[in-house]
């Protein structure tokens, strides 16, 4: 297996989320966290991410769906999303979340929908490429650490 | 008065030796992903961890163990049992310090927080620093509240 070769992809994928502006440097901190004690901290609360974010994204589809319009219920579960995204540093998420609760404010349920779409399509480009950067990672080997870019 | 200073003496001593080592905090979050970063911060801060997704069950918790933690932090908007329920309840009712941490940076929300009685109000993603420092916040509970027992004054 050319282990040089995965490792190489796997930076590239990282570089290019951090350079795509998918992370922030709330990411740096989780890599900072993964020690000895903890070798796939990141991985697990990644995972722990994508689990529970689908959850609340689904939540919020059921509510959008719904004739009501419960601007309140939308605001709260895309403030708990929010949360999940600052944790993480999923920063794109992130200010969809933000532009998607100043529409639930101006009650423009059209807003919502069209903010909570494009929420969908960054959840899902960003679960992809982290899911195959876990993947390279863990065909790399167990002692591959990330090179952190310079800041 | 010599008995009753010889006894806080050795408890605050005993705090601080161990100081900041050790530190008993209860998490409580209804965002499983924050409480899983902020717990590992606290346990590399050298803190005692104990996480709590649900404001209700962390106040079941504390009303069933008392004196088993010694600083409470806790999100402020949650389902159930919200920060500021258990600020009234924690922070008063039971003497203990509460710290909030949320990522609600409104004015209005942190100074209702600091009003209402929190020793301190971090802003989420919080660093690793600053958990470092909410270890001051027991010793300075500790040091405000202090009372001395008057039977064990001697005259």
């Amino acid at each position: 297996m050319d282990y040089v070769n995965i490792r190489r992809q796997a930076a590239s994928i990282r570089k290019g989320l951090f350079d795509q502006g998918y992370l922030d440097e709330q990411f740096y901190q989780l890599e900072d966290l993964q020690d000895d004690a903890s070798p796939n901290f990141v991985d697990e609360v990644v995972t722990l991410f994508f689990r529970d974010s689908l959850r609340l994204m689904a939540n919020i589809d059921q509510a959008l769906d719904k004739c009501a319009k419960d601007f309140n219920k939308l605001d709260v579960y895309m403030q708990q999303l929010k949360g999940s995204c600052t944790s993480i540093g999923a920063s794109k998420m992130k200010t969809e979340c933000t532009a998607f609760r100043d529409y639930c404010r101006d009650e423009n349920i059209e807003g919502c929908m069209r903010s909570f779409q494009k929420l969908k399509r960054e959840h899902s480009v960003l679960r992809q490429k982290l899911e195959s950067y876990f993947q390279q990672l863990r065909q790399a080997g167990p002692i591959e650490c990330a090179t952190r870019p310079s800041k | 008065m010599a008995a009753a200073a010889e006894l806080g003496n050795v408890a605050d001593l005993a705090l601080e030796e161990a100081f900041p080592a050790g530190i008993r905090v209860l998490v409580i979050d209804d965002d499983r992903v924050s409480l899983k970063v902020v717990c590992i911060m606290l346990k590399k801060c050298g803190y005692e961890a104990t996480q709590c997704s649900s404001g209700k069950e962390a106040l079941e918790m504390l009303t069933q163990n008392e004196g088993e933690f010694d600083i409470v932090l806790t999100d402020v908007h949650m389902p159930d049992v919200d920060g500021f329920e258990l600020l009234e309840k924690v922070g008063l009712g039971m003497d203990l310090p509460v710290v909030m941490l949320s990522e609600d940076s409104s004015r209005e929300t942190v100074v209702k927080g600091i009003n209402h009685g929190a020793c301190d109000y971090l802003i989420k993603p919080v660093q690793i620093e600053e958990l470092k420092k909410i270890a001051v916040h027991v010793l300075t509970w500790r040091n405000a509240n202090s009372s001395i027992d008057p039977e064990l004054i001697e005259d």
